[in-house]
């Protein structure tokens, strides 16, 4: 279950992604929407407000770099899901983009959404911290991010893979933008290169802490409550594959316990990120 | 044998630590380079109890990093305590301790105190607050790492700039380090103490150019600080001319301890010490004392003319530390001292022993003279124990712990030196002993007191040894001979510093029984009284641990001497002034100078007095001894005879 702050920051992450994207528009624009606005637990921005504030720095200075990450988000979710990469047909307990939008629309607006993120981050700082945003979120997308773990990914799709190279496929699908993420928030406050480092070493933990239990709910999780068909993932390895569910769930537990260790030179301030890396070890969805 | 087949649960857990470690060597499961000092308070959120469990880590660092480096300086610092790698080893070890204590104490007491300041601008600068903190912590490490290698090294410049410049590179980093532990401590105490958020102005600068101007800056810092620190260039000089321009006399000084004036007077008018009196009556030179006696600091001061804290010698009483062949000073007498004394005691910390070479910083007149190349003997004398055994022409050394080892025989630990010198007395042993107590009855008056017969006896066996031994190695080719004799003083203590309150008659007796004394003292010295053609015979006494008189005597006889010899010097005026006499330079270090009086005015003219520059530093004595040392028959003996409490 959700921590119970959690809402407070969602619905301030939705009304600033409403704002951004409406939902009306030109077919490119729809299916911007449909994809950012979806059902969606909005934990990326949610760490981008809660690091930013651990750090001494506004929740509402931080909601255009949250945006931001969650529209890249939306953006590899739309283009994950396509025909030549997963092709699914279910996301967020609705049907995929492209099957919605067609697939040309669907690639259209995952780049509107991509370049959308950069604008919005460019409008919103000065430049000095937009530039440094920038760069921090086109390395979380570049080849050492999303896309290179996307690329990895399809190319071990039906293939036996090592441990090292499923962890390079989260680090760059999942962990890059949890990470990026973290630091866009603690950017916002001014934070100094040790709370940098440690909510990195906060958000690296607790992103891979979150990949392994998505592995988890795709082999023992309720469809109704993830959006998603048991077994999706069946052609691939996962961590389960490697560990099983008893280990990987210890495995997911650890992380997140090193994840809460990251966070210790903030002492209580940081309890909000403790319970965010408590509901990720224990989400059901 | 073959292994039982794994468990299913047996085989998960085997894989899931294979997994484990592959995510660490991934950089997962790792919580960043503050984990050492803050991981252990990971789950904790009350301040204290983070403040308390980070302290401790911060003291493991400061132990590890400081109690080696310490160790260094304090070697350097007291010489005699660090005779080996062993010594400092165990030095490491303790001060390792002392650091880790004091740092963990440090760092709690600071983290929990910056957590409470009251000021509400403070807090709202929280990250600035610990920094602060952390700054004050690693400049004060920085300053002390910079002091203690510019004391561990006088001789800075013969170090290479390079290894300079790496120590100091080393010296920074620690402070950087320490400073920045307690930083992130205090921080996080700070933050656990409040709960709410601490809004923070905090710039967006590179702070790793930051970091690095204030590594330049500390390493600026602690070069300035180290050419502030040292001392002023040293003059070029050339090595110690200790050539001697012999007036071709050998010189015996005979020391005697617990020697009151007021009493040889009143006896040498009664006619009772022909000896003494042949010796004092041609002139003798007053020699002021010290208001506060040791024995040992007093007569190292005679032995190598300077004052206690050059020579290094402060107490009779040092402290053994546990583990160490060296020894310390066992502090004053002050409330604090005893306890601290008490306290390291009890724990088997430290053991007392007693003054020894080991403190001993400067050269003996008896070292001078052999530097010189002149052949010395010393007999008995405080601190000469262990005898060092090295140069080209080494002194001969009865030292105070020699009839000790004599008595009890075994393995040699530095009691008397030359090694040879040690088999030869022993086989002697028996006639030696024979020979005392032969000396001792013959020429001890009986005393109607029993107690103070056996004190007398005793006293008067001691000396006797000396007096026999002394001539054991007594001859010809000797140019000086040291021989200390503290048996009226043991006397002088035991009937009145120690015996306390007693009835007139028994105060008679104890007054009469010391009376005979000197008279035996006389007929022991009649002889060595009595210098050769060549020679030159001196005669000190000090006044012992009776501190209501003031002052010790010194008078010349024979070869050179001035016959009717007076005024005034004071105790480190004997070592040059015997050094002078066998025509040794004296060292403008000394903090005394040779006594005119005692010399005639052919002797003064044809031999002015000649100067070098310095003698030295004496080497510490560094050799591995193999032999038990007698700390505690020594300090059993010194007890019993008064001088230990």
């Amino acid at each position: 279950m959700l921590p119970a702050f959690f809402a407070d920051y969602q619905q301030a992450a939705e009304t600033e992604l409403r704002r951004l994207v409406p939902e009306s528009g030109d077919r490119v624009q729809q299916s911007m929407a449909y994809t950012v606005l979806a059902p969606s637990k909005r934990v990326r921005p949610v760490l981008t407000m809660l690091c930013a504030e651990l750090c001494g720095g506004r929740r509402e200075r931080a909601l255009p770099a949250a945006a931001a990450v969650e529209l890249i988000h939306a953006s590899s979710l739309i283009l994950d899901d396509l025909p030549s990469m997963d092709d699914a047909a279910l996301r967020r307990g609705l049907a995929t983009n492209h099957t919605v939008f067609g697939e040309s629309i669907a690639i259209l607006a995952a780049f509107a959404l991509l370049n959308h993120a950069f604008g919005t981050v460019a409008k919103a700082y000065d430049a000095d911290l937009a530039s440094r945003m920038t760069v921090l979120l086109a390395e979380a997308i570049g080849p050492e991010g999303l896309i290179g773990g996307q690329a990895a990914d399809l190319l071990a799709t039906d293939q036996v893979i090592g441990f090292e190279m499923l962890e390079r496929i989260h680090r760059g699908k999942t962990g890059a933008l949890f990470v990026a993420a973290a630091t866009c928030g603690a950017l916002t406050a001014g934070a100094l290169p040790d709370a940098l480092a440690s909510l990195n070493a906060y958000a690296k933990n607790l992103g891979l802490a979150f990949q392994i239990v998505d592995d988890l709910l795709d082999v023992a999780g309720d469809p109704t409550e993830t959006g998603k068909a048991v077994r999706s993932d069946a052609r691939k390895t996962t961590f389960v594959s490697f560990s099983g569910i008893t280990g990987a769930r210890q495995l997911a537990r650890e992380l997140c316990e090193t994840a809460d260790q990251a966070l210790t030179p903030f002492g209580r301030r940081a309890d909000r990120l403790r319970e965010l890396s408590a509901f990720v070890a224990g989400r059901s969805a | 044998m073959t292994a039982a087949p794994e468990t299913p649960e047996q085989n998960l857990e085997i894989r899931v630590d294979e997994l484990r470690a592959q995510l660490r060597s991934l950089g997962y499961l790792d919580a960043g380079v503050d984990r050492f000092v803050l991981g252990p308070a990971r789950d904790a959120r009350r301040p204290v109890v983070i403040a308390a469990l980070a302290s401790v880590r911060i003291g493991l660092l400061a132990a590890a990093l400081l109690g080696p480096a310490a160790a260094v300086g304090i070697g350097t610092r007291f010489p005699g305590l660090v005779t080996g790698t062993g010594d400092a080893v165990v030095v490491a070890l303790y001060l390792a301790v002392l650091f880790g204590l004091a740092a963990t104490a440090i760092s709690f007491a600071a983290s929990l105190l910056v957590a409470r300041l009251p000021f509400a601008a403070i807090a709202q600068r929280a990250r600035a607050v610990s920094r602060i903190a952390g700054a004050i912590v690693g400049g004060a490490c920085l300053v002390y790492l910079t002091l203690w290698w510019r004391i561990a090294n006088p001789d800075l410049a013969s170090l290479s700039p390079v290894w300079t410049a790496s120590v100091l590179v080393i010296t920074v980093a620690i402070s950087f380090l320490l400073g920045h532990a307690t930083a992130i401590t205090a921080f996080a105490v700070m933050a656990a103490s409040r709960p709410e958020s601490l809004p923070e102005v905090v710039r967006r600068d590179s702070l790793w150019r930051l970091t690095l101007g204030a590594g330049a800056l500390a390493f600026a810092a602690a070069a300035a600080l180290l050419l502030i620190a040292a001392p002023a260039p040293a003059r070029e000089e050339p090595p110690p001319n200790l050539a001697v321009v012999s007036p071709g006399v050998r010189v015996r000084l005979i020391a005697i301890d617990g020697f009151d004036p007021a009493v040889w007077t009143a006896l040498s008018a009664e006619g009772r010490l022909p000896a003494l009196t042949g010796a004092l009556d041609d002139g003798a030179i007053r020699i002021s004392a010290p208001s506060d006696r040791d024995p040992a600091r007093d007569w190292t001061t005679i032995a190598t003319g300077q004052p206690p804290q050059v020579h290094g010698v402060h107490g009779l009483e040092t402290r053994r530390v546990a583990g160490l062949q060296g020894s310390v000073t066992s502090g004053g007498q002050e409330g604090i001292a005893r306890t601290l004394r008490g306290a390291t005691d009890m724990l088997r910390l430290t053991r007392p022993s007693t003054a020894s070479g080991a403190e001993l910083r400067s050269k003996t007149l008896w070292d001078v003279a052999a530097d010189a190349g002149l052949r010395a003997a010393v007999v008995n004398w405080w601190a000469t124990w262990p005898a060092m055994t090295g140069g080209v022409n080494p002194p001969i050394v009865l030292s105070d712990r020699a009839t000790l080892r004599l008595e009890r025989g075994g393995a040699l630990d530095g009691e008397i030196a030359p090694a040879e010198l040690y088999e030869r007395l022993r086989g002697d042993w028996p006639t030696i002993t024979q020979d005392a107590r032969g000396l001792m009855t013959t020429l001890l008056p009986a005393s109607s007191d029993a107690k103070t017969m056996a004190a007398l006896r005793r006293a008067a066996e001691l000396d006797a040894l000396q007096l026999v031994m002394g001539g054991r190695i007594r001859s010809t080719s000797l140019d000086l001979t040291a021989l200390y004799l503290p048996g009226l003083d043991i006397v002088q203590h035991a009937l009145f510093g120690a015996a306390g309150p007693a009835a007139p008659s028994t105060i008679e007796a104890r007054l009469e029984g010391l009376r005979s004394y000197y008279v035996f003292l006389d007929g022991l010295l009649r002889e060595a009284l009595e210098p050769a053609a060549d020679e030159l015979v001196i005669l000190l006494t000090q006044p012992g641990r009776i501190t209501s008189i003031d002052h010790g005597l010194m008078a010349a006889r024979g070869a050179l001497a001035a016959g009717q010899g007076a005024g005034i010097g004071q105790a480190a005026d004997v070592a040059p002034t015997v050094l002078h006499a066998l025509g040794v330079p004296i060292s403008r270090e000394l903090g005394g100078a040779p006594l005119d009086g005692l010399f005639s005015a052919a002797f003064l003219k044809r031999f002015p007095v000649r100067e070098v520059e310095s003698y030295g530093r004496r080497a510490a004595p560094t050799e591995l001894r193999k032999g038990q040392p007698l700390d505690q028959e020594m300090i059993e003996r010194l007890r019993s005879l008064g001088y230990v409490r």
